[in-house]
C-alpha cells in the first residue's frame, strides 16, 4: 500500500515511540504529584518544551502551552483572543479556525471578515491588509494551506497587520507547517498552532505557541496545569513522543524540503494532462498536492485508486447536500465546481520514497483514463 | 423494594386456537430483546410478568420492551405482601399527594378476605387520611392507583402505564424481504411490516466506488436499527455499478433510473426465493420521486414474476413518514449525507411517465441476465 495522504495523519514515528515507551510503562506517574516520581516528570516535560519550541522559535521570547491537538489549539486562541470588534481571517482557513469564525459572530461577539485568496490558496494579502482597521482585535492567517499547500508568508503579514493597527493579536494556524517548512516564528507572531500527528506524532497530542509576554485566558479550568491556561492531567507519553518524532522531523527537514519538491516535480509532470490539472501553485509546500480530475468527481477515483493500493485524500466529502459536496478551500481558489467535484490531495511525508510516487503517478493515470472512458 | 414489570399484550387474544403460536413467538421475542439482562419471565393469565432483575435495569428493560411489538401496555410495578398495611404503606409511594384520583384493584387471588371493590374503598379512605389535598373521582381522575392481588400472598401496587409498540409479534407473518435504502423511507417501510408480526431481511444496491463507504456503513446502522424491531435481521448488499455503466453507456439517460430499478425488482424477486422470503417490501409512497409515479411503479412491478410487493407507505405523506422514522429512531441516520444511490449517472430530467414500448427497446440492448448473475456475484451478507 502505498500512502499519499500524509496531510490526514502521518505513520507514528517509530523510533519515537520506542524512547518514550519508559513514560508508558514505567514513568506513568502524574506529573501534578508531590512525591518524586512524579515530581520528575515536570522536569521531562520541560525538556519536551525545549524541544518543540526550540525548533521553531526563541525561547526566551515563546512559550509552549500542551493540547489535545491542533483543532484545540486553534479553538484556544481565536476564543480567548477574538472578543470585541472585529476578527480578520483567510477564507483559506482549516475548519478549525473557519468554524471558530462563523461561531462568534453568530454569537454577536465579533464582525467576522475573510480575506479573498489568490488562485492557488494563498491569501490576498492586500485584501487582507485592507480588512484590518482600528477596531480589529484579532487576526488569523495558516500558515500551509491544509488542501493546496499554498504558503503564506505568516511573519510579514503579522508586521504587516501590527504596522496597520499594534493591538491586534496575530494567530496561525502551523499544522502543516511544523517541522515541514524552514521557519522561524517572528516576534510579531503572538499565537502558533502545531499538531503532533502531522509529523510522526501521535493523535490527540497538539499544542499551543505563545508569545510569553501576552496573557491568554483558558479554554479549560480545572486542576491548573499548563500554568492555569490548560488544565487536565499531562499526556505524558504523548507528548514526550511528539518531542522525539519532532527532533527527528527537524534534523532533516531541509533535505526532506528540497527532496519532496523533486518528487513533487516528478508527481506534477507525470500526470496525464488530459485527465488531471494541478491545481497547486510552484511555491506550495512540497509536502501538500492539490490536482483535480476536472469533471470526474475526486472521490470515485480515491476508491478506485484505493482498491489498487494507493491511498490518497480527496478535498471534499462525498455528500448529496450540494452545499457541502464541494470544498469551500477550493472554491475561494477561484475554481469552478467542475474542478472542485475532482479534487485529489495527494500529500507527501519524509519517509515517502521516488519509486512510490512514480507508482502513484501510474496508478492515478490508469484509474483517471478508466473512469474519464467509463464516463463518456 | 421489589420491582415487577407487568406486560400486556396488544390483540393475541384474537388469534383463538392458534393463540399458542403467536404466544410462543412472542416469549421469544421479549427473551431476544432483553437479552444480556438477568431477568424472569412468567406467564399469568392474560399477561406477562418480568421479574428478578436488578433495580438500576428497569429504565433499559423498559426502552427495550418498547420496540417489541405486540406489547399493548407496561407497569413497573412494587410488590408487596398481600395485606392491607402493606399495600397501603406501598400505595403511599405509588400516589401522588396531590389531585383527583382513584384506586382499582383487582383480585386474581379469591381467597383474599376482601372484594376488589372493598379493597378499593378501604385503600383510598386511607390514603385520602394521609394526603388531605386528594380528592376522589372515579369518572376522571388525574391518576389512579392500581392495586394487584396475586396467589402465593402477594399484591402488585403501580400507578403508570407506559405505551408498547403495539402490532404483533415478529415471527407470526411470514418473511419479507425489504429493499433498503439509505432514506427515509424504507427502514419505516420495514418498520410497518413488522409491526404486524413479518420477519423482515433488508437488501441493499450499492455502486461502489461510485458511491461511498460511508453510505455503507449509514445502511448498516438502518438495517441494527430496524433489527432492533424486527427481532434481528439479515442485510445483503448487492453491487449495482456494473449495471448503471452499462445502461450509461448503451441506453437513453432519461430512463436510467426506470431500468436499473427494473433490474433491482428482478435481483431482490430471485433473492427473496433462495432466502424463503414470501414478499417483497419497498418504500415507496405514490408520487414522492419520478419512479414512483403510477408508470414508474408499473414499470419496475411489471419485472416481478410471482411475489406480492407490499408498500406500505404508498399512501402517506412525507411528513407522515418522517414522524415514524423519528419514533423509530432511523431518522438521524437517515438525514446523515451520504450518498446511497450513485447520482453520477442520474440523469437531470429521469422520465416520469416512461413507457413500456420504449422501456423494452432499451433494455433490449442489455444483457439483462449476465448482468444479474454478476451483481448475484458481488453479494456480501451482514447478520444482526
Amino acid at each position: 500500500m502505498i500512502y499519499l495522504d500524509n496531510a490526514a495523519t502521518t505513520k507514528p514515528n517509530e523510533n519515537a515511540i520506542r524512547r518514550a515507551e519508559e513514560y508508558l510503562r514505567e514513568k506513568f506517574y502524574n506529573p501534578s504529584a508531590m512525591y518524586t516520581e512524579g515530581y520528575a516528570l515536570q522536569g521531562e516535560l520541560k525538556k519536551a518544551r525545549s524541544i518543540l519550541l526550540s525548533s521553531i522559535a526563541s525561547e526566551t521570547d515563546f512559550e509552549i502551552i500542551f493540547t489535545s491537538c491542533g483543532t484545540e489549539s486553534d479553538n484556544h486562541a481565536v476564543f480567548s483572543m477574538a472578543k470585541r470588534g472585529n476578527a480578520v481571517t483567510t477564507s483559506g482557513e482549516h475548519s478549525a479556525v473557519y468554524a471558530c469564525f462563523v461561531e462568534l459572530k453568530n454569537r454577536g461577539v465579533i464582525e467576522a471578515r475573510y480575506a479573498p485568496l489568490n488562485k492557488d490558496g494563498s491569501v490576498n494579502e492586500e485584501k487582507l491588509l485592507e480588512l484590518v482597521d482600528a477596531k480589529t482585535s484579532f487576526v488569523s492567517v495558516i500558515h500551509v494551506n491544509n488542501e493546496t499547500g499554498a504558503i503564506n508568508d505568516v511573519n510579514r503579514l503579522a508586521r504587516l497587520v501590527k504596522a496597520k493597527n499594534p493591538r491586534v493579536i496575530f494567530h496561525s494556524d502551523g499544522v502543516q507547517a511544523f517541522g515541514k517548512i524552514p521557519f522561524k516564528l517572528a516576534k510579531e507572531v503572538d499565537l502558533y498552532s502545531i499538531s503532533a500527528h502531522k509529523i510522526g506524532g501521535l493523535k490527540g497530542v497538539g499544542a499551543l505557541i505563545k508569545r510569553k509576554t501576552l496573557t491568554i485566558s483558558p479554554l479549560l479550568y480545572g486542576g491548573g496545569q499548563e500554568s492555569g491556561r490548560r488544565s487536565g492531567t499531562e499526556n505524558v507519553f504523548g507528548i514526550m513522543q511528539f518531542a522525539f518524532s519532532a527532533q527527528e522531523k527537524f534534523a532533516s527537514f531541509k533535505e526532506d524540503f528540497t527532496r519532496l519538491k523533486e518528487y513533487r516535480r516528478l508527481l506534477t509532470d507525470g500526470l496525464d494532462k488530459s485527465v488531471y490539472t494541478v491545481l497547486s501553485g510552484e511555491n506550495a509546500s512540497p509536502y501538500v498536492t492539490s490536482i483535480s480530475a476536472v469533471g470526474l468527481r475526486g472521490e470515485i477515483l480515491l476508491h478506485m485508486v484505493n482498491d489498487k493500493g494507493l491511498i490518497v485524500g480527496t478535498g471534499s466529502a462525498c455528500s448529496s447536500n450540494a452545499k457541502n459536496r464541494y470544498s469551500r478551500v477550493i472554491l475561494a481558489c477561484g475554481f469552478d465546481e467542475k474542478t472542485a467535484d475532482g479534487v485529489l490531495r495527494v500529500s507527501f511525508c519524509e519517509k515517502t520514497t521516488e519509486d512510490e510516487v512514480r507508482a502513484a503517478v501510474d496508478i492515478l493515470n490508469e484509474l483517471g483514463r478508466e473512469l474519464k472512458a467509463r464516463m463518456e | 423494594m421489589k420491582k415487577t414489570i407487568i406486560i400486556r399484550y396488544a390483540e393475541l387474544f384474537l388469534k383463538g386456537k392458534n393463540r399458542g403460536f403467536f404466544e410462543r413467538a412472542f416469549e421469544k421475542n421479549i427473551e431476544m430483546a432483553l437479552t444480556g439482562i438477568s431477568h424472569k419471565l412468567i406467564k399469568q393469565c392474560g399477561r406477562y410478568l418480568v421479574v428478578d432483575f436488578e433495580e438500576f435495569e428497569i429504565e433499559e428493560i423498559l426502552t427495550r420492551l418498547k420496540k417489541v411489538f405486540g406489547i399493548h401496555t407496561m407497569s413497573v410495578a412494587y410488590e408487596t405482601d398481600a395485606n392491607m398495611d402493606a399495600i397501603f404503606e406501598t400505595a403511599k409511594i405509588v400516589c401522588r399527594q396531590s389531585g383527583t384520583f382513584k384506586v382499582v384493584s383487582h383480585r386474581g387471588d379469591k381467597k383474599f378476605p376482601m372484594t376488589s371493590v372493598e379493597i378499593s374503598r378501604e385503600l383510598g379512605g386511607r390514603l385520602l387520611s394521609v394526603y388531605h389535598d386528594l380528592k376522589v373521582d372515579v369518572h376522571e381522575p388525574d391518576f389512579s392507583v392500581f392495586v394487584d392481588i396475586r396467589e402465593g400472598g402477594k399484591a402488585l401496587v403501580f400507578g403508570e402505564f407506559v405505551e408498547g409498540a403495539n402490532g404483533m409479534p415478529v415471527g407470526t407473518a411470514g418473511k419479507g424481504l425489504l429493499l433498503i435504502s439509505g432514506g427515509i423511507d424504507s427502514p419505516v417501510a420495514g418498520y410497518m411490516m413488522a409491526k404486524r408480526g413479518m420477519n423482515v431481511d433488508c437488501l441493499h444496491f450499492h455502486s461502489y466506488p461510485y458511491t461511498n463507504m460511508q453510505a455503507k456503513e449509514k445502511v448498516i446502522d438502518l438495517a441494527k436499527t430496524l433489527a432492533q424491531y424486527s427481532c434481528g435481521t439479515h442485510l445483503c448488499t448487492v453491487s449495482v455499478t456494473h449495471i448503471q455503466e452499462e445502461i450509461h453507456k448503451k441506453c437513453r439517460p432519461e430512463l436510467m433510473i426506470t431500468l436499473l430499478r427494473r433490474f433491482m425488482f428482478r435481483i431482490a424477486e430471485r433473492h427473496a426465493k433462495r432466502i424463503g422470503a414470501q414478499c417483497l417490501i419497498t418504500g415507496e409512497s405514490l408520487g414522492q420521486v419520478a419512479s414512483q409515479t403510477i408508470e414508474g411503479i408499473t414499470s419496475s412491478n411489471s419485472v416481478i414474476e410471482e411475489l406480492p410487493v407490499l408498500r406500505p407507505l404508498i399512501g402517506f405523506d412525507k411528513n407522515e413518514i418522517i414522524d415514524k422514522s423519528v419514533k423509530m429512531g432511523a431518522y438521524e441516520i437517515s438525514i446523515l449525507p451520504y450518498e446511497d444511490c450513485c447520482t453520477v449517472f442520474l440523469p437531470d430530467f429521469p422520465a416520469t411517465r416512461p413507457k413500456l414500448k420504449d422501456i423494452l427497446r432499451e433494455e433490449a440492448k442489455l444483457d439483462v441476465e449476465g448482468l444479474i448473475q454478476t451483481a448475484f456475484e458481488s453479494m456480501d451478507k451482514l447478520v444482526f
